[in-house]
């Protein structure tokens, strides 16, 4: 009877396999499935087509403290930043998003801003892509207070800086032009050639590949050292009046044109390249030189050691010139070294 | 210039990768070397670096889409998984409601299976812990059981009059099958650079301050291979090898030398320059993947 009735069949079931249903689900919990990723990672596929981009020119003014600090990132274009004598910033994208400034910090003395931000928007078209607070456009034209400090990252950015205080840039690509700049330069780009003219203060000049080229730079307080770096190209450094220098080229040469100042300490160093000085006849100082090719000198030195055995590497300690208080430091590791009159 | 120059072929492959390591060890050694040959590859860097911007179209708008395939398809996924449990109970229902046969069979089979769990599931009659205090027969052997053992036995473990005092009220120890296979695995050594120095340094002894060196340069090259791939264009690639094997090459220059006369300060000094030179080389492919991922 229990059986013919199907309808209670089918009642008495419902629990039982509600039971069923549960028992299974907790028996069985299938594996967790990877989190979703946030909606932004979502909507960063597809990228929008350049040919959807409102790309356009944008131009905007804030007003400032004289010592500015400007922060910014750029993902691709030319950027140029020039120092001027007004106390704000100006900012034209050429061909790209629309930006805004964003203060970080206010002057309490005036309480204009000494901490600005420059950070992309998107535009009505672009809702579905993430907001990224970098700017990008084909040219960004800067100026800025001569008392301006720059900060900027770029990912494959062509940047040009004249007449601020002070420079910190970080660029994965692309080469970096800085001239004029008075209390210091942090530059790094890891693909491209970096330049550096009429400039003072602590100088720290890094490139993986690319070259590096120096000409007319200073100090601008005592004990500002200069550090070049690069792996794969050539430095050339002239006429530099830090007292502390430490050029560095793993696969590329390197030279140096300018005085050796009493009481300096150079070090010039190059896996597999040659080292050229340029000194003045009257430079002094204690030389130490180690090298696999060969060693010459248009200045007369007197030998204190010198290591010429069958080895890889030949070494010299020598007095230069009259003798001072100047150290040099000369290592190649695959070519030779000269030292030549100015 | 060397006179067994590389194969054109050979140089392409190294560029794209496809060499081993010690193929790439050897190549990047010749071009350290080999005015020829090293024109030869920066003759192909730059074709590659007309090629690969031709392409990088096609590159990056493959990829993507891809992509975003992958991710709906996990949404669809997850939504599914995700689902509450009174719609998939519903679902059943629904089942049960149309085909009253399967209906009957599952009920059956639930009931079953409830009456066999409850059968099964007695306390059982010893504990899995604790003081064991049976008596056993004089002269039988302890023997370690595991739990599942005695289960299946259902009887006491047997214990020794000698070790009934004290030992007797010492906690039963569960000890682990011993499922897993004798054969020793061999350790995994991953050294995805294995330059020529490295393989000198772990034959010989360490000079003083070396090691720290080597073991930076082994944990930050197994980093870098994992990411160089996609951090670095072809030409950067390029140069990138051709820098590491100038200094794998000075690292093994330097240090026969240092080992044929241990007094030779600038040799030292040289080697130890060209570690930090290995180190920074390596350490800048980080802190670009680093600064390319914090722009994003």
């Amino acid at each position: 009877m229990f059986l013919k009735n199907r309808k209670l069949m089918a009642l008495t079931a419902i629990p039982v396999i509600i039971l069923s249903s549960a028992t299974a689900n907790f028996a069985q919990t299938p594996p967790k499935p990877a989190p979703m990723p946030p909606t932004s990672e979502l909507m960063r596929f597809p990228k929008a087509p350049p040919a959807a981009d409102p790309d356009g020119d944008h131009e905007r003014f804030i007003k400032t403290d004289p010592a500015i600090n400007l922060s910014l990132c750029v993902m691709e274009g030319e950027v140029r930043v020039n120092g001027w004598n007004r106390n704000e910033v100006r900012m034209l994208v050429i061909g790209g998003g629309n930006f805004n400034f964003k203060v970080q910090q206010k002057s309490q003395r005036s309480s204009d801003p000494v901490w600005i931000m420059a950070v992309g928007e998107a535009a009505d078209t672009e809702k579905i892509r993430p907001v990224n607070e970098c700017l990008r456009g084909d040219e960004i034209e800067i100026d800025a207070p001569v008392g301006a400090s720059l900060n900027l990252k770029g990912q494959d950015v062509s940047i040009t800086v004249d007449g601020i205080r002070r420079v910190s840039i970080k660029n994965a690509g692309g080469d970096i032009s800085v001239r004029n700049v008075s209390d210091g330069i942090n530059a790094t780009t890891y693909r491209g050639d970096l330049t550096v003219e009429q400039s003072s203060g602590a100088m720290v000049l890094e490139n993986t590949s690319g070259n590096i080229v120096v000409f007319d730079a200073g100090p601008s307080e005592i004990g500002d050292i200069f550090k070049a770096k690069t792996a794969s190209g050539a430095i050339s450094v002239q006429k530099i009046s830090h007292r502390q220098l430490e050029v560095n080229s793993i696969s590329g040469s390197v030279t140096y044109n300018g005085d050796i100042l009493n009481g300096g300490s150079y070090a010039f160093w190059t896996s597999n390249g040659s080292i050229k000085l340029t000194v003045p006849a009257s430079s002094a100082g204690t030389l130490t030189a180690s090298y696999a090719g060969s060693f010459s000198s248009d200045l007369p030195y007197k030998l204190a050691t010198e290591t010429v055995s069958p080895g890889l590497v030949k070494s010299i300690v020598a007095v230069l010139g009259a003798g001072g208080n100047a150290a040099l430091k000369l290592t190649t590791n695959n070519g030779s070294i000269s030292i030549k009159k100015l | 210039m060397k006179q067994d120059c590389l194969d054109i072929g050979l140089i392409q492959a190294f560029m794209d990768g496809e060499l081993d390591h010690s193929q790439v060890d050897k190549v990047s050694g010749h071009i350290a070397t080999c005015d020829r040959c090293a024109s030869m590859l920066s003759a192909a860097e730059d074709e590659s670096a007309i090629v690969f911007p031709a392409l990088e179209r096609e590159f990056n708008t493959l990829v993507p889409t891809q992509r975003l395939w992958i991710k709906i398809n996990d949404s669809i996924a997850e939504e599914r998984a995700n689902r509450p449990l009174w719609q998939k109970a519903w679902a059943l229902i629904r089942i049960g409601m149309i085909t009253p046969p399967l209906a009957a069979a599952a009920s059956v089979l639930v009931i079953v299976g409830v009456s066999a769990l409850m059968l099964v599931d007695r306390p059982a009659a010893i504990v899995e812990s604790g003081p064991v205090t049976a008596s056993v027969k004089t002269g039988d052997t302890p023997t370690p059981m595991s739990v599942a053992e005695m289960h299946r036995s259902d009887k006491v473990v047997p214990v020794p009059d000698h070790v009934s005092t004290a030992p007797a009220t010492a906690p039963y120890r569960i000890e682990r099958a011993d499922y897993r296979p004798t054969v020793s695995r061999s350790v995994y050594a991953a050294s995805p650079r294995l330059s020529p120095a490295t393989a000198a340094d772990r034959s010989n002894s360490y000079m003083p301050g070396e090691e720290s060196y080597v073991k930076t340069i082994a944990s930050l090259s197994r980093a870098v291979d994992a990411q160089k791939d996609n951090s670095m264009r072809g030409s950067e690639r390029v140069s990138f090898e051709r820098d590491m094997a100038v200094v794998d090459d000075a690292i093994t220059k330097m240090r026969s030398e240092v080992k044929r006369d241990p007094k030779n300060e600038s040799a030292k000094q040289v080697l130890y320059s060209s570690y930090q030179n290995k180190i920074d080389l390596l350490s800048s492919v980080s802190q670009k993947e680093e600064l390319v991922a914090s722009l994003r």
